[in-house]
């Protein structure tokens, strides 16, 4: 597999340039547009390099709602390594542009606590298409070392709406809802700040003027705001290694009243986020603790 | 009935490193601090999943939104969530004072645990609506039809944009912390020389607490920072006399040096009943065995505002039948040298130990060299509701060290107000 070497995070607004460009019919053909390839193309992205600043943190931590403490939420370390899902979405042959694709689960394995004054090293790979009902789906999976170290590791399912397998449908088994312990009020800026914060400037969570081009009757928040936003309201009961799985389900539009349910087992922790009103599923995680890695 | 009073034990401390104010805890709140300095607590004593009787802190420079916020900085920690928690509030004796509060509770077996603690931001401070602003808004709320309402709008003014600053002032006399410091410099002869003399000292005796490794178990690093950033060891004389005066105008003899800077940070205590500390297998550092709190009135009796720990010990001194030479560590709060030199002067002075406090002999002098022996906090800087917990946790980790002997704490209050506490080894009084 082909390694590319990054000195410095790539500037994430040319890169969703880049990746709405596949949009316009035929423009696939130009050189520099994805769009060309028939597979994900097998190359790893790397960023030796990479070191926290205390001013991006803390307004991550806050627009998200954790306590800036020395150790930085496992969702940051996504923040980090987005900008190299994007880039190698960017890819002249990857086989179609970012913009439009639907993120439907991410897992994180936090394998112990990242202090902000450590430097990691990020790398970023894409696993091979497979089908989904819906269409196609993808693996960007990302892995954050310090020294030799493995700490951290993300794994973002993407799917790539057309010509699915409908036996694949996935059956939402009838569980019972994990019982409501907060109702939080998301309002109609969230997802500008959340942009701001995170890097993620798609256009689908800044206004509705600009999410509606892309399908979208309003702005919607983040899935990955969603996430860390529970992972916030579990702070004091997260072990220090863990495994943190969501399924995105229903997209949460903007402003929205929804609710957040948990329930804490010996097991690990079940949570789930719902609309306020309807009941409708935007969110379903768990969390597992795994064996912790020592500094 | 007459409750039993049992020994109170500090077992340990901890603290994030204090930073300049918009240094690099620039954006952290105060929970964002005092939940990192409580984490180290926890983790250093296993504290996880532990129900304590109680949580005591406060912020001097504290935001509205932050009802209950020691409260909610346990909510979010790994305490048990059934841990009860209130706010203190009293200046820069807010440390010590939630030390003495929680340390009564568990004297009269009310609690067998807790933990005490300060937290300050002067980076992330509390700005207000300008109060015109203000009262604008609220009379907008209170009338019932829009017209009315309309018709405020034309009270707004361009100038109530400007937000009310928190100020470093006395609302009686006008008067900032510094500029009172500055009259009580000037009334006891404290001299430029004997205040940087003070201020060389306590860096030194700080940048060595480091350098042997005494502060490894009194703090955490948070964002960046491992040491203390105002510490500047190696300062010369030289040095300090060139600095500007910025208190009592041209002749003063106060600097940014040998005052302290505005600061950001955090400190927690843990302390227990005996019982408890052995049962969990904690050390026992010291004990707290003596607390007073004195006020004087800086307004109408022109008492120099930072002078109330002049009058706190005697007291504490009497009840505990002992006498300002019978300690082997002092432990007094560098808000200014000069309030430190002051307060000294003041317990060796005559006439204010017979007219001011009414004592046939002045209180004497004591032995420099124990003074504040690991740095103080012209060093460390003063974050103000921390400094207490600092201050507790240090002088009782250095009686541990010592194995025998006793401990005094002094610290000065804005609102003229002190607080003043004995702390004696576990391996007893000397």
């Amino acid at each position: 597999m082909a390694t590319r070497e990054l000195s410095g995070p790539p500037s994430i607004l040319p890169l969703y340039a880049k990746a709405a460009l596949p949009m316009i019919p035929g423009a696939s053909l130009l050189p520099f547009v994805p769009g060309s390839g028939k597979d994900v193309p097998e190359l790893e992205l790397v960023m030796p390099e990479v070191t926290f600043d205390a001013k991006s943190l803390a307004a991550y931590n806050r627009v998200c709602g954790f306590t800036l403490r020395d150790a930085v939420p496992s969702t940051y370390i996504h923040v980090l390594a987005f900008p190299l899902h994007m880039a190698l979405m960017g890819e002249p042959n990857f086989p179609f542009g970012a913009v439009g694709l639907v993120h439907v689960n991410n897992t994180i394995t936090q394998h112990r606590p990242v202090s902000m004054s450590e430097t990691l090293s990020i790398k970023v790979t894409a696993s091979k298409l497979r089908p989904h009902a819906k269409g196609k789906q993808f693996d960007m999976v990302a892995q954050a070392k310090a020294g030799r170290t493995i700490v951290w590791e993300g794994v973002s399912t993407y799917l790539r709406l057309g010509k699915g397998d409908p036996s694949l449908k996935v059956q939402h088994e009838k569980v019972e809802d994990p019982p409501v312990s907060a109702t939080w009020r998301l309002e109609g800026g969230l997802g500008r700040r959340y942009a701001g914060a995170s890097g993620d400037r798609n256009p689908i969570h800044l206004y509705d003027l600009t999410a509606k081009p892309l399908g979208f009757n309003k702005a919607i928040i983040h899935g990955m705001w969603t996430k860390a936003r529970c992972l916030a309201a579990l702070e004091s009961v997260l072990p220090d290694a863990y495994k943190v799985d969501v399924q995105f389900r229903k997209p949460i539009p903007l402003p929205s009243k929804v609710t957040f349910g948990e329930e804490i087992s010996k097991d690990g922790i079940r949570f789930a986020v719902r609309n306020a009103r309807k009941g409708t599923p935007h969110l379903d995680g768990t969390v597992v603790q795994v064996a912790a890695k020592k500094r | 009935m007459t409750p039993t009073v049992r020994r109170v034990a500090v077992v340990g401390g901890n603290r994030i490193p204090f930073a300049r104010s918009n240094g690099p805890y620039a954006h952290a709140s105060n929970s964002d601090m005092l939940a990192a300095a409580l984490d180290g607590l926890i983790e250093r004593y296993n504290l996880q999943g532990e129900t304590l009787g109680e949580v005591v802190a406060g912020a001097v420079l504290k935001h509205p939104r932050d009802r209950d916020l020691t409260r909610e900085v346990v909510l979010g920690s790994k305490l048990a969530p059934e841990t009860p928690a209130y706010d203190v509030q009293q200046a820069c004796g807010t440390g010590l004072e939630t030390t003495i509060a929680v340390a009564n509770k568990i004297a009269l077996g009310q609690i067998d645990a807790g933990i005490a603690g300060g937290v300050d931001t002067t980076s992330d401070a509390p700005l207000a609506l300008n109060d015109d602003l203000r009262e604008v808004l609220l009379d907008a709320n209170r009338i019932p039809d829009t017209a009315g309402r309309l018709k405020l709008l034309t009270r707004l003014r361009p100038g109530m944009i400007k937000p009310a600053i928190p100020a470093n002032q006395e609302p009686r006399t006008g008067l900032s912390m510094g500029e009172h410091c500055a009259i009580m410099a000037s009334e006891w002869g404290i001299t430029r020389e004997a205040q940087d003399e003070l201020t060389i000292r306590s860096h030194n005796a700080l940048a060595a607490a480091y350098d042997k490794g005494f502060q490894d178990d009194l703090l955490t690093p948070y964002l960046g920072l491992e040491r203390d950033q105002n510490l500047r060891p190696g300062s010369t004389p030289e040095k300090l006399a060139k600095l500007k005066p910025v208190f009592g105008g041209p002749e003063g003899t106060m600097t940014a040096a040998n005052s302290t800077p505005l600061s950001d940070g955090a400190s927690v205590v843990l302390l227990a009943s005996e019982e408890w500390a052995k049962a969990r297998n904690l050390p026992i550092l010291a004990y707290i065995t003596e607390a007073q709190t004195a006020a004087i009135d800086h307004v109408h009796k022109r008492e120099g505002l930072l002078m109330a720990p002049a009058y706190a010990m005697p007291t504490m001194l009497d009840r505990a039948g002992i006498t300002l030479q019978d300690f082997d560590v002092y432990e007094i709060h560098e808000a200014f040298a000069a309030q430190v030199l002051c307060t000294l002067a003041a317990w060796e002075d005559p006439v204010f130990c017979k007219e001011r406090l009414g004592r046939s002999a002045p209180l004497g002098s004591i032995d420099t060299e124990k003074l504040n022996i690991n740095g103080g906090s012209l060093a460390a800087g003063h974050p103000f509701a921390a400094t207490g917990g600092r201050i507790v946790a240090g002088l009782a980790k250095e009686l541990s060290e010592r194995g025998s002997g006793r401990g005094v704490i002094s610290i000065c209050a804005a609102a003229g107000q002190g607080v003043v506490a004995i702390l004696e080894s576990a391996g007893g009084a000397k």
